[in-house]
């Protein structure tokens, strides 16, 4: 089942895993006999900032990032993705310093640059000469990246483009390594040539010099203590007309000549964007992922503890009850443990998806990239606090990771794109698919679409427990629900036009069901998932608790959906044949419920020392 | 098992009662203690009569004559082997590692004492135990690799365990460890000069209660501190930690060069010898091993370490242990022509196979304990 969960490069994994335990710069201790690693968020934000670096340096000497930039292909890049997970289980600061400069500055350099800059800069950042990060993000500006503020120019007579800051809300914000480390910056800016705006391009800035003194003409500020994630150093970063050689223009999409003429291949300035924007999904499918194994290490701990912590007894003179043996207990992590298992087949599909990329299927990932990654991380967020409660005031302590993960992993929500923004984006691509199919009379092909061209759906009104757990019976009512809303959300935003609104203003209007839309969307997808995984195994039992896993994803997630009683999908009584259902299901989890966290493949020394021997750990000897 | 085979094993294994303490010596002086099947049987035999015997508190176990125990008996296995019979090879390392599991899972305290080799199989029937004393006698080494097998018995899991990137240093080159420094990496817990053992014996013999904290204040009056020897390897772990660190073996050789280079040091050199001489197949293997033990219980890293020796007792991947055993123990010409030859023809998905389960072959299962240790569980699905 590890196997199957982690997906790929289990011997990388495995490494680096390794790598970390076995060195005195991951925060090594032992706790009930039990070595642990994982980092003091007790020290200061300096401090963090500084053994973060380390961190970097160790992995950097070791390694690990060894071809991370120079190679190409699915191959290389699922082990570096591999390695990238793992230093998220162990700390987000170090996936996020890690993911900035590679995944961010250096993808930039890669698919926003040419010859010239690959040339340059590319093996430089592989090994670390140049620390790198991303300015996109302004203080006014954050999800709408075309409507940012910083401004450039180009002054032919030096060759020079130059770069500034024209009011406060432009300044660059958030940018993850400016505060301290990084010596060169890509830039965002709008490109003003000629007294006309092309759009927003990307640029190349050193910010520091190999001494680490801030450039002329930059200045630089810290964003100040956060309620997570101090290892990384966000800074702001203010430009005053500084110039930088033409050929720091990333010239993949667009170019300007000496002589200052503007040209672009993509005429067409939504598409140029478009074109642009195309390699930052690696955020969010690398984001996707890390948010379904931080759910993992909050799970493990909290499922684990449930297995050995007892409150109170339901006899007299009995025993105390196991946690996990209350029906509400297992009511709690148990739906949360078959999303987590869903949603991780979905972020690995996803990530073959992306690795696999060609120019055909980058409007597919973008949409889908777009409701994993939201789905996911909100996911993430609810299960850590369902589990800090789960596990009582063991949750407070900062050693036992589980609360503290909240706060190291909440910005997830919010960076590379507002969630409520982008799930908007998915009911934005699928109205537009549905528009351009019905207007061609052409049969829905791509976005997973294809099953509207069949007849609808008929669910049965008797809901029998088989019956609910019948794959072909769980596809329906996903598929049926997303083709409802999608039929229900264009037909009011087409009344709504009808009324003289815009496109934009009906789209805003008619919200609710967008989000409902973008929700159904997304499940289904995922559901799909994980029906493949189930689908590959041979006969056996994990094929049949990955069935139970399954049906309990799709039924939580229909009790949850008030879209079903809202627009009767269900009856109420179906409603609550789903509810007895789910009861049903905890029930038949309970005894798997340790191999299945157990499967996560997380090693012992990852998660929290609650998860085993809390009592040892406790003890006054080690005190 | 017959009348003579339970006399051969109830000889190889002597037992001596002291009050509530049980002595077990492995008596096959000749063979340096190398443990049979009759062997391993009988000590399965006592150790679970004596953890579920009240008046048991404390088992001592230590070998007669001049070695601890200088591995398994290998001549048998070769045979089994070469006539194709490796369930046979198996059934020896299943009845094995269902030792080594019950002895790192023991409810009571065991106290080997190293008072010479301690090798192999040997290290499977100590290590996992709860006080290991060694002296200034004591040789340590997990040898395997350059007899065409693996560090085994548990290995994966115990090497991988020690500071740093030691284990894989360890169980890669076969190194020998002296008392000293096995006392300094955690190998051993204590460090008693030969002279005293016998009065160290005689007071363990005192103990009267189960509780580990008496054997331990008994041996903590006894154990020195002597210092690890001037060109040891213990005080290279800076080289160590950066060389054995590395991802594969070919990067591990790479960087040992590398190091050369820099300052050409004996001991660097005759590490880097130690690799090339040792067979590729199980080089590569044997680093696996200990990587994936590094984060699995004991019991898990045993049941992954049977399926990779029934591969290995197949010879359907690679004939090394014949080779091996030929080269070093049989001819002795120690030059072996392993198959495949070199670590670059030795890809990923070949080392997978030796970790896989072998067809029709039912994975180690293991009986349930009650008085797991934290640091041996282990879950599995």
């Amino acid at each position: 089942m590890r196997k199957l969960l982690d997906g790929h490069n289990l011997v990388d994994r495995d490494w680096i895993y390794g790598l970390m335990t076995q060195s005195n710069l991951f925060n090594r201790k032992e706790r009930g006999g039990k070595i642990f690693v994982s980092p003091d968020y007790n020290q200061t934000m300096e401090q963090q900032r500084e053994i973060t670096m380390k961190r970097i340096w160790y992995l950097l000497e070791n390694g690990v990032f060894k071809g991370w930039l120079t190679e190409s292909g699915p191959e290389a890049e699922l082990r570096k993705l591999a390695l990238l997970e793992v230093c998220g289980i162990y700390d987000h600061s170090v996936s996020i310093k890690v993911g900035v400069h590679f995944f961010l500055w250096g993808n930039a350099v890669k698919f926003f640059g040419t010859k010239r800059h690959h040339e340059k800069w590319l093996k430089n950042t592989e090994d670390y000469v140049v620390k790198g990060c991303f300015a996109m993000t302004e203080l006014g500006h954050g999800s709408n990246v075309r409507g940012i503020e910083t401004v450039t120019t180009y002054d032919p007579t030096s060759e020079e483009f130059v770069i500034s800051t024209p009011c406060e809300s432009a300044q660059k914000y958030w940018i993850g390594g400016a505060a301290n480390h990084a010596t060169h910056t890509i830039v965002f800016s709008q490109l003003h040539i000629n007294g006309t705006n092309q759009g927003v391009h990307a640029f190349i800035a050193q910010i520091r010099d190999q001494d680490g003194n801030v450039c002329p003409n930059i200045r630089i500020a810290d964003c100040g203590h956060k309620i997570g994630l101090n290892g990384v150093d966000n800074g702001r970063i203010w430009f005053d007309n500084l110039r930088i050689p033409r050929e720091n223009l990333l010239n993949a999409v667009a170019d300007v000549s000496s002589d200052g003429k503007y040209v672009s291949a993509i005429k067409d300035p939504d598409q140029r964007f478009g074109a642009f924007m195309a390699p930052l999904t690696s955020g969010r499918v690398t984001i996707a992922s890390s948010a379904i194994y931080s759910a993992k290490v909050g799970l493990a701990t909290a499922i684990r503890y449930s297995l050995s912590r007892r409150a109170f007894s339901v006899t007299a003179n009995g025993p105390e009850v196991l946690l996990l043996d209350y029906p509400s207990h297992q009511r709690r992590l148990l739906p949360l443990l078959a999303k987590t298992y869903a949603m991780s087949f979905a972020a690995n599909e996803l990530k073959m998806i992306y690795v696999k990329r060609t120019p055909e299927t980058n409007k597919a990932i973008h949409v889908v990239s777009s409701g994993f990654k939201s789905v996911l991380t909100w996911h993430n967020m609810r299960t850590l606090q369902e589990c800090r409660e789960a596990v009582g005031g063991q949750g407070i302590k900062t050693e036992n990771l589980v609360g503290q993960l909240k706060g190291e992993f909440d910005v997830q929500t919010t960076f590379e794109g507002d969630n409520n923004v982008l799930m908007q984006q998915v009911s934005k691509a699928l109205f537009a698919e549905y528009v351009s199919c019905k207007k061609r009379n052409k049969p829905f092909k791509g976005l997973g679409l294809e099953h509207m061209n069949s007849s609808r759906p008929v669910l049965p009104t008797q809901l029998t427990s088989s019956t609910l757990r019948c794959s072909q019976f769980q596809t329906n009512v996903f598929c049926l629900r997303e083709r409802d809303l999608l039929e229900q959300f264009t037909s009011e935003v087409a009344q709504l036009q009808g009324r003289g609104e815009s496109r934009e203003i009906s789209f805003l209007q008619s919200h609710q069901l967008a989000e409902d839309l973008g929700k159904a969307f997304t499940e289904k997808a995922i559901l799909q998932t994980i029906l493949d995984a189930e689908a590959k195994l041979p006969a056996g039992s994990v094929k049949d608790v990955l069935g139970l896993v399954r049906s309990m994803y799709t039924l939580i997630s229909l009790e949850e959906d008030p879209s079903l009683l809202r627009y009767g999908y269900l009856s109420r009584e179906n409603v609550g044949d789903v509810r007895r259902e789910v009861s049903k299901l905890c029930g038949e989890l309970r005894p798997h419920a340790l191999a299945l966290v157990t499967s996560f493949g997380i090693p012992d020394s990852f998660l929290s020392p609650i998860a085993f021997n809390w009592v040892e750990a406790n003890a006054w000897s080690s005190v | 098992m017959t009348m003579s085979t339970e006399m051969a094993s109830h000889s190889q294994i002597l037992v001596e009662e002291k009050s509530s303490v049980r002595i077990l010596t492995l008596n096959r002086p000749r063979q340096l203690n190398a443990l049979s099947s009759n062997m391993i049987s009988r000590l399965l035999q006592l150790f679970r009569a004596y953890e579920e015997d009240p008046s048991v508190t404390l088992v001592i176990l230590k070998g007669q004559g001049r070695a601890f125990c200088a591995g398994g008996d290998l001549r048998p296995l070769l045979s089994y082997v070469i006539q194709g019979k490796w369930r046979l090879g198996a059934a020896f390392f299943a009845d094995q590692y269902t030792l080594n599991y019950v002895l790192a899972t023991y409810s009571k305290a065991q106290v080997s004492i190293l008072n010479g080799i301690v090798m192999g199989a040997g290290a499977g029937v100590s290590i996992h135990g709860r006080f290991r004393i060694a002296t200034e006698n004591t040789v340590f080494a997990m040898p395997e690799t350059a007899i065409g097998i693996f560090p085994d018995v548990g290995a994966s899991y115990f090497l991988s365990r020690l500071p740093g990137f030691f284990g894989e240093y360890v169980g890669l080159t076969g190194a020998r460890l002296d008392g000293a420094e096995m006392l300094a990496c955690g190998l051993a817990t204590h460090f008693v000069p030969s002279t005293r053992l016998t009065a160290l014996e005689a007071d363990l013999c005192t103990v009267g209660s189960s509780d580990p904290s008496f054997a331990s204040k008994i041996l903590d009056a006894y154990t020195e501190r002597p210092n690890v020897k001037q060109n040891s390897a213990y005080h290279r772990l800076d080289i160590i930690d950066r060389c054995f660190s590395r991802r594969t073996v070919e990067d591990i050789i790479s960087a040992l060069e590398r190091e050369f280079t820099q300052i050409p040091d004996d001991w660097i050199s005759s590490t880097t010898q130690a690799l090339k001489k040792a067979s590729p197949s199980s080089l590569k293997i044997s680093l696996r091993s200990i990587r994936e033990g590094r984060l699995q219980g004991v019991g898990h890293c045993l049941i992954r370490e049977y399926r990779m020796v029934c591969h290995v007792m197949k010879g359907d991947l690679s004939k090394d242990i014949v080779e091996g055993c030929r080269a070093i123990l049989v001819d002795k010409d120690k030059n072996p022509k392993w198959e495949p030859r070199r670590l670059e023809d030795i890809n990923d998905r070949m080392v997978d196979q030796y970790f896989e389960r072998l067809e029709g072959l039912e994975d180690l299962k293991f009986p349930p304990r009650n008085n797991l240790r934290a640091s041996s569980i282990a879950a599995k699905l």
